[in-house]
């Protein structure tokens, strides 16, 4: 309904999102990044418990531990379901998003 | 309303990518968004509101709690795993840091034709868009012989704060080789592995404190989540000290007397020294009296969450119908953020993004045995869909499930900082 007044179908933000992937969409990876961000702590000098800090990497770091985690290289079975459904565009984003967010 | 609408087809047919705020002024400044309930669903939805429109919402948070106590890892406070303290949170950062209007107070009333909520100490809050997060309440007489006039003698522990402190108080005050009886939920309700945590972790605290005690499940399910894993813990870490009573055996016939301290199991009576009753639940009342609610829930749409009966109106977490996701923090944490990003793209243009969502839920058997179970989700023009999922395997090792158990102590401090900010 929403979208529908406004035009913002999820095809046209979709198409919005790819013109902008390949150097990674900081604005697409922050919305993202909140389905990260309901474990791995923001505003955090360490981590708590089992889940890293992940806030601050390089971006070719963050995109290759992802697809080690979808390829399961990397064993965890909640970031191998995460990672499953992570195509490179949205890889690009989450990366550029956490490079810089703190 | 009418009028904002007329104006809003105007705006779409000139030409809808028009990245213009949709709600321009009419009478008053920023657009309202106005959140009840301060839980997993309404505390995330109103930080990312706040958060992420810089300034250009006017985003209050009505909640009547000061403190709010997590009921996830309440479990665990039952166990001796976790502080009672530790559970609590409170808004101040939310209020301070991010802007949101926090008003300790108690919705009372929606008018949806008016757009406003009355609230219980008399102030009227107009809204644009309305979310409701008002978690769950229990369905009258759903457990014959108890109502919440009963709750101190036989607690339900499923809001958590004094009911769980009352509950623990209980247990350790239980008679040596005394019995612990749980009547539990039919389907659905908040947490569903939650009533078998807790049956876990009343065990490893039994264990130390009174060993000879027995525990006795009154269950109206055939099966529950994680079924196998908590059986399989159970026969490891606390043999023959659980029994189930399952539908096939009265189970789903149970009434109880808080005053003789008894559960009547389709017509044989057991006494009992402490004694969970788990109701039935349905959406939190408001939730009723917005009118946006069929049965017991409020149907939504995937897309954004917003009402099947209002397009202003949002249903996040336990009280929503939508389709897959299980009840729990994890969901309506995960349902507000799309909210959110819904409701800011409608009120100032900002971009939307498409509707994805997940969950997991952590269970502690015993110390250190941790098991987990997961999904992710995506919306269709019917409900939110499983996408995949994972359950933690029985037989796995103790470095795993110590591993499992250790993740769940960063997804809480994760997501307590996701909802009441850092």
């Amino acid at each position: 309904m929403i979208r529908r007044v406004l035009g913002f179908s999820p095809v046209v933000a979709a198409g919005l999102v790819s013109v902008a992937a390949a150097e990674g969409d900081v604005a697409y990876g922050e919305y993202l990044a909140s389905e990260c961000t309901t474990c791995h702590l923001l505003g955090a000098t360490e981590a708590t418990g089992g889940v890293p800090l992940i806030t601050g990497w390089d971006a070719e770091t963050f995109v290759l531990i992802l697809k080690d985690f979808k390829t399961g290289v990397r064993d965890n079975a909640a970031m191998e379901l995460v990672t499953a459904r992570l195509g490179e565009e949205e890889m690009a984003a989450l990366a550029a998003y956490f490079a810089q967010a703190e | 309303m009418t009028n904002r609408r007329t104006v809003l087809r105007g705006l779409a047919a000139a030409g809808g990518l028009l990245a213009a705020p949709a709600v321009l002024a009419d009478g008053h400044g920023k657009p309202r968004v106005v959140v009840i309930g301060g839980g997993s669903g309404g505390a995330t939805a109103a930080r990312y509101l706040a958060k992420d429109s810089g300034g250009a919402l006017d985003v209050t948070l009505v909640e009547p709690s000061r403190t709010y106590f997590t009921c996830y890892f309440s479990n665990l406070y039952l166990g001796g795993f976790q502080d009672m303290k530790d559970l609590g949170h409170t808004y101040g950062t939310l209020a301070g840091a991010h802007g949101v209007n926090v008003v300790h107070d108690w919705a009372v009333d929606v008018d949806r034709d008016a757009k406003t909520v009355a609230l219980a100490g008399g102030a009227v809050l107009p809204y644009d868009k309305l979310i409701l997060s008002p978690g769950i309440d229990f369905v009258d007489g759903a457990v014959p012989g108890w109502d919440v006039s009963k709750q101190n003698k036989m607690p339900h522990a499923y809001k958590a704060g004094s009911q769980t402190e009352l509950l623990k108080a209980q247990l350790e005050a239980m008679p040596e080789g005394g019995t612990f009886a749980m009547v539990a939920p039919p389907n659905p309700y908040r947490c569903p592995p939650g009533p078998y945590e807790r049956v876990s972790m009343v065990a490893h605290m039994l264990k130390a404190r009174n060993p000879t005690a027995k525990i006795l499940i009154v269950d109206p399910k055939e099966k529950f989540s994680k079924q196998g894993l908590f059986e399989e813990g159970w026969q490891a870490h606390y043999a023959g000290m659980i029994d189930r009573i399952g539908p096939d055996f009265g189970g789903d016939a149970v009434s109880v007397d808080p005053e003789a301290m008894t559960v009547d199991i389709d017509g044989s009576v057991e006494q009992v020294d402490v004694c969970n009753v788990i109701p039935a639940m349905k959406a939190g009342r408001i939730a009723d009296m917005a009118g946006v609610t069929d049965g017991r829930w409020a149907p939504v749409n995937a897309a954004d969450m917003s009402s099947k009966v209002d397009a202003d109106v949002y249903v996040l977490g336990d009280a929503a119908q939508q389709g897959d996701m299980p009840k729990s923090g994890f969901s309506a944490n995960s349902q507000a953020k799309v909210c959110a990003n819904a409701v800011r793209g409608a009120l100032t243009g900002s971009r939307v993004f498409p509707a994805r969502f997940s969950n997991t839920c952590w269970s502690l058997i015993s110390t250190e045995d941790g098991v987990k179970v997961g999904a992710t989700y995506e919306a269709t023009p019917e409900k939110i869909a499983k996408v995949d999922g994972f359950i933690s395997q029985t037989g796995e090792d103790s470095a795993l499930r110590k591993a499992t158990y250790e993740e769940s102590l960063g997804w809480y401090a994760g997501i307590v900082s996701d909802m009441f900010g850092v």
